[in-house]
C-alpha cells in the first residue's frame, strides 16, 4: 500500500515537474493582436510623427476628441452602470429591473425577446413557443404599462433596446405610455436602439427589409428629433457585427458605414446634420484584447468626428462627438470553467472604461448557458462597481493617451477601418454592398476563420483549447429558468385585450396609419394613436409592412385581420 | 474497396433564434472535412426538418439552439421522427446550454450534445465514429 502510493507521488511528482519546466520558460503562443496585427517588441517615439498632438489627438473635450468627449471625463460623471434586462413576460422583467436599480445599478435597459423583435404578438402561433425566452415582449399599450409602473419616467434613463423594424413600435408604445401618465415627452431621458438595418444579419431578416428600414429607422429619429429633444434616437450597433466574428476595424467601418445610410436619408428628408447628428450613439464591443480594443474606441472617436465635420458639414461640436456604449464580448465567453468568464468579462469592461465609456453593460458570466440568474445579474453589476469605485481608472481622462503603443495601434485601426470604408465605397457604398450581400461574405468568411484559429490553437482560450478540463457537471450559481406560466398569461392577457377592444375606434387608427404611410408621411404619430386604441405590434408593423408591399406577417403565416 | 460514400448532414436552426453564426461556420467546416452538408437556414419546424431528412436521406440531424429553445422543440423533433420513423439518423444538438439540461437533452434523444466553445475536430471525430461504422 505505502509503496504503491510512493509510485504514484513519485510518478505524479516527474509528469508535475516536466510541465513546470515547460511553463516556466513558456513565451506566447503568438505576438499578434486580436485582429491579426503584428506587433513590435517594443514602441517608440519615432514609431508616430510627434508635431501632430493638437491636431490628431487632442486633449480630452477637444477636436478631434480622440482622448474623450468630455474634457474632465469621469470626474464630471461615472459612466451609467446600465444591465440588459429581459426574462419573461413584462412584469418579470420589470421585477428584475427594480432589483438591480436597488443594488445601485444607474441606468435602465430593456431588451426585445426574439418575437417582439420580428414584430409578432404574443399569440402569434410562431410566438407562443419563444415568448420571454430572450428578453420581453411587448404585445400592447398594457405590456408598456407593466414594464414602466412606478417608474419615474421623467427622471430615469431608460434605454429601450428594440433594434429591428419594430423599434418604431415600441417608441409609440413607450410614448404614449409616458403620455397617458401625464409627461412632458420633451422631458423622457434614454434611448432607442433603432438600428433596423443591422438587425438583418442578426436573423430578423424577414423583420427588416432594407427600404422599410431606412423608413421607419429614420422615423423614429425624424420624430425624436422634434419632440424628444433629450432622447438618444438610434444606437448604431457595431456591437452585433462584432459578435459576427469580424475584426476591431472591420466592427468600426461596417458600423460607421450603416450609419451613413440612415444620415444620408434624414439630409434626404431636409433635416440639417446639426439637427439631429448630436442623438446619434454607438453600442460598441470590448473583446479581450485591452489595448486594441481602447485603441480602436479612440480611433472611431476621431474618425466620427472627422466624418461630421468634413463630409457632412457639421458645425456643433456635438455632432462631432462619438458617443457609446459597450456591451462587453458576449461571443468572448465559453461554458468551459465558467467562473473564468468573470475575469474575461472584467478586462473587457476595464478596456471600454479606459476607452472613455458613456454606458456599459457587463455580460453576465452565465451567458453562454442561460439567460442571467439574479445573482450573476448583480455580479455583472458588481464588477462594474469594483471598478468604477476601487480601481482608480476614473481619475485622469484618457490614462493611455500618450503611449506610444496606444497612439500608434490607434493610428494602425483608423488606416485599417478607413480603407474598409473606402473599399464599401467604391462597392457603391453601404447600401449597396448590403444589397449585394458582400457585407454577408464578410461576416461569413471571418467567423470561418476565427474557428480556424481556435482549432489551430493560433488564437488560445483557456478551457477551450488550453488547460481544458472535464466538462462541469452544473452551473455554480444555477441557471435562470424562464417561468412557462409567465408566458401563457401574456398570451391569454393579449387574447383577452383583442376580444374587448373597441373595434371601430381601432379601425380608424390603423386606417390613419395606412393612410399616412401611403402618403409618405411620418408614421410615429398614427403608431403613438393606434397603440392607444390598442393596436397590437404585430398589427401596427403589419399595416405598414403591407403598404411597402411585404406580407403583413413576417412569418407568412397571419392575413392582416383589417378589411377596409 | 468501395469508394465510401460522403456523409451527409443536415444542419438547421429552430423556431425563430436568429443566432445563426455557429451554425453556418459548422456547415463550412463539415464540408471541408469531406461531409455532404446541407443547411436549411433558420425559421424551421420540427415538421420541415424531419421531412428535409428524409428527403436527403441523410446521416445527421445537426440542431442549433442559442436562445433558451432547446427543451421546447428537442422533443417535438424527436417525435416527428419517432412518427416518420426516422431511427438511423444520428442526432446532434449545438450552442448555449446549461450543463444541468445536458443529461435531460440526452434523455429526449440527442445523441451527443456540443456546447459553444467545442473544437471542430471534436465535432468532426464523433460523427465519423458513430455514422461508418
Amino acid at each position: 500500500m505505502g509503496e504503491t502510493n510512493e509510485k504514484v507521488a513519485q510518478n505524479t511528482q516527474e509528469g508535475n515537474w516536466d510541465d513546470y519546466i515547460k511553463a516556466y520558460y513558456e513565451k506566447p503562443a503568438s505576438f499578434k493582436s486580436w485582429s491579426g496585427y503584428d506587433l513590435k517588441e517594443i514602441y517608440r517615439p519615432g514609431d508616430r510623427a510627434e508635431e501632430d498632438y493638437n491636431q490628431n489627438i487632442a486633449d480630452a473635450g477637444a477636436y478631434p476628441y480622440t482622448r474623450g468627449i468630455h474634457a474632465n471625463m469621469f470626474r464630471g460623471r461615472l459612466w451609467t452602470k446600465r444591465e440588459v434586462v429581459g426574462i419573461g413576460s413584462p412584469a418579470d422583467t420589470h421585477a428584475r429591473l427594480k432589483y438591480l436599480s436597488q443594488q445601485g445599478g444607474s441606468g435602465l435597459n430593456t431588451i426585445a425577446d426574439v418575437t417582439y423583435e420580428m414584430g409578432l404578438d404574443a399569440d402569434h402561433p410562431w410566438a407562443v413557443d419563444e415568448v420571454g425566452l430572450t428578453g420581453v415582449n411587448i404585445t400592447s399599450i398594457k405590456d408598456m404599462e407593466t414594464l414602466t409602473k412606478d417608474i419615474p419616467l421623467d427622471k430615469v434613463s431608460w434605454s429601450l433596446i428594440t433594434a429591428s423594424t419594430a423599434s418604431s413600435v415600441t417608441m409609440a408604445q413607450y410614448v404614449a405610455v409616458a403620455q397617458d401618465a401625464g409627461y412632458d415627452i420633451g422631458t423622457l431621458r434614454g434611448s432607442i436602439q433603432n438600428d433596423p438595418i443591422h438587425f438583418r444579419y442578426c436573423g430578423f431578416r424577414p423583420a427588416c427589409p432594407l427600404d422599410l428600414s431606412i423608413k421607419l429607422g429614420s422615423d423614429v429619429m425624424e420624430y425624436c428629433t422634434k419632440n424628444l429633444p433629450k432622447w438618444y434616437y438610434t444606437t448604431v450597433n457595431m456591437y452585433d457585427l462584432r459578435e459576427q466574428g469580424v475584426t476591431a476595424p472591420q466592427e468600426v467601418a461596417f458600423g460607421f458605414g450603416i450609419a451613413m445610410c440612415y444620415i444620408d436619408e434624414l439630409i434626404r428628408r431636409g433635416l440639417d446634420i446639426d439637427e439631429f447628428a448630436p442623438r446619434f450613439t454607438f453600442y460598441v464591443s470590448c473583446h479581450m484584447d485591452i489595448f486594441e480594443e481602447v485603441a480602436k474606441i479612440r480611433a472611431a472617436r476621431r474618425m466620427w468626428a472627422r466624418l461630421m465635420k468634413e463630409k457632412y458639414g457639421a458645425k456643433d461640436p456635438r455632432s462631432m462627438q462619438f458617443r457609446f456604449a459597450v456591451h462587453t464580448a458576449g461571443c468572448s465567453l465559453v461554458p468551459q470553467q465558467p467562473f473564468n468568464n468573470m475575469i474575461r468579462i472584467a478586462y473587457e469592461a476595464l478596456a471600454a472604461v479606459l476607452g472613455g465609456v458613456q454606458s456599459l453593460h457587463c455580460c453576465s458570466y452565465d451567458e453562454p448557458m442561460c439567460l442571467p440568474t439574479e445573482r450573476a445579474h448583480l455580479q455583472a453589476l458588481r464588477t462594474q462597481q469594483i471598478l468604477a469605485y476601487e480601481t482608480g481608472v476614473t481619475n485622469v481622462a484618457d490614462p493611455l493617451g500618450g503611449s506610444y503603443y496606444v497612439e500608434s495601434l490607434t493610428d494602425k485601426i483608423e488606416e485599417e477601418a478607413l480603407k474598409m470604408m473606402k473599399e464599401v465605397e467604391d462597392l457603391g457604398g453601404m447600401e449597396e454592398a448590403i444589397r449585394t450581400e458582400w457585407l454577408d461574405r464578410q461576416f461569413e468568411s471571418e467567423a470561418v476563420q476565427r474557428q480556424k484559429e481556435l482549432d489551430k490553437a493560433e488564437k488560445l482560450v483557456v478551457g477551450v483549447n488550453v488547460f481544458t478540463t472535464e466538462q462541469e457537471k452544473a452551473t455554480p450559481l444555477g441557471v435562470q429558468k424562464i417561468s412557462l406560466n409567465s408566458a401563457k398569461q401574456q398570451i391569454e392577457a393579449i387574447k383577452a385585450l383583442k376580444q374587448a377592444r373597441d373595434m371601430d375606434r381601432l379601425n380608424d387608427a390603423i386606417k390613419r396609419l395606412r393612410d399616412d404611410a401611403n402618403d409618405g408621411k411620418n408614421v410615429i404619430p398614427a403608431m403613438i394613436e393606434a397603440t392607444r386604441a390598442s393596436g397590437t405590434t404585430g398589427e401596427l408593423l403589419g399595416t405598414v409592412r403591407e403598404v411597402f408591399g411585404y406580407p403583413y406577417d413576417p412569418m407568412e403565416t397571419l392575413k392582416s385581420p383589417f378589411n377596409f | 474497396m468501395a469508394t465510401k460514400k460522403k456523409i451527409k448532414v443536415l444542419v438547421t436552426k429552430v423556431g425563430l433564434d436568429g443566432h445563426d453564426r455557429g451554425a453556418k461556420v459548422v456547415s463550412s467546416l463539415l464540408k471541408e472535412a469531406g461531409m455532404e452538408v446541407i443547411y436549411l437556414g433558420m425559421f424551421q419546424r420540427p415538421e420541415g426538418i424531419v421531412k428535409a431528412a428524409i428527403d436527403e436521406d441523410v446521416d445527421v440531424i445537426g440542431l442549433s439552439y442559442l436562445s433558451g429553445e432547446h427543451l421546447i422543440f428537442t422533443p417535438k423533433i424527436v417525435e416527428e421522427m419517432k412518427k416518420n420513423r426516422v431511427d438511423d439518423v444520428l442526432l446532434l444538438a449545438g450552442g448555449t446550454f446549461p450543463a444541468e439540461d445536458i443529461p435531460t437533452m440526452e434523455e429526449m434523444g440527442i445523441d451527443k450534445v456540443f456546447r459553444a466553445g467545442s473544437l471542430t475536430a471534436s465535432i468532426v471525430d464523433y460523427i465519423k465514429d458513430h455514422v461508418e461504422e
